[in-house]
């Protein structure tokens, strides 16, 4: 069984942990610490010497879960526990014979204590002839079958006095680390680093949602991306801060999308759609319970999907037909002539300053592009129920519902069939950290045509407020893929905002840079998160040290 | 049996052969599956207990309590003067 990282802190004590902490501290575990037995497999048992075999001392079971009392050392078995803690007051906490656990007796339920597992641990290491590393804070350890203590363990804080060299590398988050360039790989690296610190998926495989040691898959010897992408996890959050090469996946990768599978450069865009769609295939089948996306409990579904909302109107009578399609990334239009925004255009006219001739694309540009009202053209004519013929006619797009995690996509790579030729478009695309899109969404777009109207909504039933709530329509960047170069030679590179500071992840290099750089960066994909999600990761960044509870698993039945 | 420490290694036997058969796995995942449909501050360990048990004792794989009853026997066979 492998240990993971937990997020969650430690469970409270309860009263009577607390009180009996206050009056003997840890002087009654310590006392404890000669009556353990140490086993091959983790278990930690208590010996009592007296006896050979611990019996209740209500009704002599021996075979039953036995408890000892942390004060007077009598041991009762489940059924008896409680009177015991009756007739002596003040005998709340007894420890699981067979295991070593905390147990409360008053609230019949096991208690956590970081430093009684402190006290266990030392034992188990001393039974071991260890000698503990000092070192960085944290680590995850990864326990194989036997669960034998790994000789590169690495003890929180709590066991050793460590400094930290802030200008160390330990110093960086947990689960930074570089990706080795396995050979034009750097398309796949930059599409990892993403998604390796998009909150909702890094606790997905963390939190061990998709073993590879359960996979059914794998253990038939399919193909399972999902689990290869668990064993990036892993590594990734090991600590271990050495360039890691995500061979794995990219085999993977290969055998699934065989046409993809050279040496050449790919598409950071186009392995991260396949990438998802693999994930999808992999997870959705058993938690696609509709054929439609929308409804699709996949992980990639949760995090990336969200719904557009299409509508296209007849130009005469101006009636409107209303389709809904899913999404999982927006991919927009960049053209520099088109950057243009409302709000820029009255910046030029009111500051008096001449207008500028190449005007500054902005991302809302964009957005405001995607979402503009568009004449269709004399050959997509719209077959107009109320008229009974073809019609002129125009489409509009808008977000109906966001996804937790938005991918905007920027078109930076041109194909022009006719010339068949490509370009790359370089403009720089000014982009902001913090982004509402209320503006683009169904209800903003929809009401600004009808003037705010309730009636432009009929058909949807109820007003779905959630979606529209402007909590839910806050959203803040959490990676960014830049693209340099020229189309089929360029390089990517991706910027990670972690706890408030930007990292460059350039293959197997990573940095710390300045937010001036990232915003001056080529955009290619810019990755952000609904407000709450990246409120909810800080906040589980900062658990780094994890219990010894947690760093071994013992309590395992 | 208990006294000559046959027990322990049994015990120790019957434990590694159910990680090994991936027993132990499925009994966390009912643990998982029980703790969140209760919510986490609802459960108490007795109740976990008192739930799993009966599937744990159910899904024993039968070459499990072969060996197991295998060595119990030669155990007393052994022992006997």
């Amino acid at each position: 069984m492998s240990a993971r990282i937990s997020f969650l802190k430690n469970p409270d004590p309860c009263n009577h942990l607390s009180d009996y902490k206050l009056r003997y501290g840890t002087d009654g575990y310590k006392s404890f610490q000669k009556l353990f037995r140490c086993f091959n497999d983790g278990r930690t048992k208590i010996k009592p010497q007296e006896i050979e075999i611990p019996r209740c001392s209500y009704c002599s079971v021996y075979h039953r879960r036995l408890y000892i009392c942390l004060i007077c050392r009598s041991i009762s078995c489940s059924s008896h526990i409680l009177s015991h803690t009756q007739s002596n007051k003040g005998h709340d906490i007894a420890i699981d014979v067979e295991r070593s656990e905390l147990y409360c007796c008053s609230c019949i339920d096991q208690v956590y204590d970081p430093e009684f597992d402190e006290v266990v641990v030392s034992k188990q290491l001393i039974g071991l002839c260890m000698s503990v590393k000092s070192g960085a804070d944290v680590v995850a350890v990864r326990s194989n079958k036997k669960r034998r203590l790994d000789s590169q363990l690495i003890i929180g804080s709590k066991f050793l006095v460590s400094s930290r060299d802030r200008r160390e590398k330990w110093s960086f988050p947990l689960g930074l680390r570089g990706l080795n360039n396995l050979g034009s790989t750097c398309f796949m690296n930059a599409v990892l680093q993403a998604l390796v610190h998009a909150p909702p998926l890094r606790n997905f495989w963390l939190s061990g949602q998709h073993n590879r040691d359960l996979c059914p898959r794998r253990s038939m010897g399919l193909l399972c991306l999902p689990c290869d992408l668990d064993l990036i996890f892993s590594a990734m959050f090991s600590g271990d801060r050495t360039p890691y090469s995500p061979a794995h996946l990219l085999y993977s990768w290969w055998k699934h999308s065989t046409n993809l599978a050279t040496y050449e450069q790919q598409d950071s865009h186009e392995f991260f759609i396949s990438l998802l769609d693999c994930i999808h295939e992999n997870e959705g089948k058993s938690k696609c319970l509709y054929k439609d996306h929308e409804e699709c409990q996949c992980i990639t579904h949760r995090a990336f999907s969200g719904l557009l909302r299409s509508d296209v109107t007849c130009s005469t009578c101006g009636s409107t037909s209303t389709t809904y399609d899913p999404f999982i990334d927006i991919s927009l239009t960049l053209d520099s002539a088109k950057g243009l925004s409302p709000a820029d255009c009255r910046k030029n006219r009111n500051s008096g300053e001449p207008s500028v001739n190449a005007p500054m694309p902005t991302l809302s540009g964009c957005l405001d592009f995607f979402t503009r009202p568009e004449k269709l053209g004399p050959d997509q004519k719209l077959n107009c129920q109320s008229c009974g013929e073809k019609r002129e006619s125009s489409k509009q797009m808008s977000i109906r519902r966001l996804p937790l995690l938005l991918c905007l996509h920027v078109k930076r790579f041109e194909h022009s069939l006719t010339r068949k030729t490509s370009r790359k478009i370089d403009s720089y695309l000014q982009y902001p950290f913090r982004l509402n899109m209320s503006p683009y969404l169904s209800s903003s777009i929809i009401g600004k045509r009808f003037g705010n109207r309730i009636f432009a909504f009929d058909g949807e039933g109820e007003y779905d407020g959630s979606s529209s709530s402007s909590s839910s329509a806050e959203f803040e960047i959490f990676a960014v893929v830049t693209h340099s170069g020229m189309m089929a030679s360029g390089h990517y590179v991706t910027y990670l905002r972690l706890k408030g500071l930007w990292y460059r992840c350039d293959d197997a290099w990573i940095n710390e840079v300045e937010e001036e750089v990232v915003r001056g960066c080529e955009c290619y994909m810019l990755f952000y998160a609904q407000e709450r999600v990246i409120q909810k990761a800080h906040k589980e960044l900062s658990y780094q040290v994890i219990s010894m509870a947690d760093a071994f698993p013992f309590a395992d039945c | 049996m208990v006294e000559s420490g046959e027990k322990e290694n049994l015990m120790e036997l019957v434990r590694d052969r159910l990680v090994e058969c991936g027993w132990k796995d499925e009994m966390r995942i009912a643990c998982r599956e029980h703790v969140k449909k209760k919510g986490r501050k609802d459960v108490t360990v007795d109740e976990l207990i008192r739930v799993i048990t009966p599937k744990g004792r159910a899904s024993v794989p039968d070459s499990v309590k072969e060996e197991l009853l295998n060595r119990i026997q030669n155990f007393i066979v052994s022992a006997a003067p």
